[in-house]
């Protein structure tokens, strides 16, 4: 019997997976957008960016748009790897029960 | 039973992402508004033109450069609180590149004294607008967005045969189902899909 891989705890957190899947989609994200489309809190939300920023998984731009701050976010290269990894992991944990 | 919770959990992650990534993805968000600006501006060249008010010959630059100066301000308000995708990116160029020429071409042809057929000039504009609109639907993949470009094709081939008021009539019908009905339902359709998805960790 082959044996199941093992899920990656960075990425599998619900709310990070959420980020990882939408930052992956776009070329770089403002927190308030990530905010808006995970329903998450302030406190949350800015937690799980700085596990995936240390984990190598986002970097971080800070910048000044009229006056007022912004933090934009970037899935990087180990990023996507990562999030392609743990796809991977769970079609094979899952097997012929994806179709059902 | 514990397997068939691992397994919904593992399912839940999985449809977890997809959802995801086609939040991020969706690129029509927050556009329907320009389509009706357009229409709205058409219009109003249009029967600034047809009522023969003074300063006539203003009437399409004035409204067209008014209508850009306010395209770019709402999407420079927008910009910082939305990201941009490649697709977004790619479909904003086409526009704006299409907007350019037409800008530059009738600002031209109209200062020149060239621009003196009304036909040719509803034709060279419905054939543009067909052009990008067909360009942005075969991106998106795209039916009602293809539908609109062959309505302006149909348009071209039309003031190409015909003219006077009927061309004027169905230049304005165009305008009307292509840009205005076509934005507010764009509006409408973004506005029922902006429901939150919550992810709570």
């Amino acid at each position: 019997m082959p044996e199941l891989p093992e899920l990656n705890p960075v990425v599998h957190g619900k709310l990070r997976l959420a980020l990882l899947s939408l930052l992956v989609g776009v070329e770089e994200a403002e927190f308030t957008w990530l905010r808006s489309k995970t329903g998450a809190t302030d406190g949350n939300l800015g937690a799980q960016l700085a596990k995936l920023e240390e984990a190598g998984y986002v970097s971080v731009k800070k910048k000044f748009v009229q006056r007022k701050p912004q933090t934009l976010y970037r899935i990087t290269e180990a990023g996507r790897a990562a999030l392609a990894e743990y796809v991977q992991a769970l079609k094979q944990m899952l097997g012929g029960a994806i179709g059902d | 039973m514990t397997v068939n919770v691992e397994e919904l959990e593992l399912k839940d992650r999985l449809s977890l992402i997809e959802t995801m990534i086609a939040e991020g993805r969706r690129t029509t968000e927050s556009n329907g508004w320009t389509f009706v600006l357009w229409g709205v501006a058409y219009y109003i060249a249009i029967l600034w033109t047809a009522l023969g008010y003074d300063y006539m010959a203003w009437a399409w630059p004035v409204t067209m450069t008014v209508a850009s100066v306010l395209t770019v301000i709402i999407f420079g308000s927008k910009r910082s609180k939305r990201p941009t995708t490649t697709i977004a990116r790619a479909i904003g160029s086409i526009w704006c590149a299409i907007g350019i020429s037409m800008f530059v071409l009738f600002l031209a042809l109209g200062w020149s004294g060239k621009l003196m057929d009304y036909n040719i000039w509803v034709a060279i504009m419905a054939a543009m607008l067909a052009t990008v609109n067909a360009a942005s639907s075969m991106v998106l993949k795209w039916m009602l967005q293809f539908a609109c470009a062959a309505v302006w094709w149909a348009l071209t081939i039309y003031a190409c045969f015909s003219g006077g008021k009927l061309l004027t009539i169905a230049f304005l019908v165009a305008i009307f189902f292509c840009q205005i009905v076509f934005g507010i339902y764009l509006i409408i359709a973004e506005a029922s899909q902006r429901g939150k998805v919550a992810v709570h960790a």
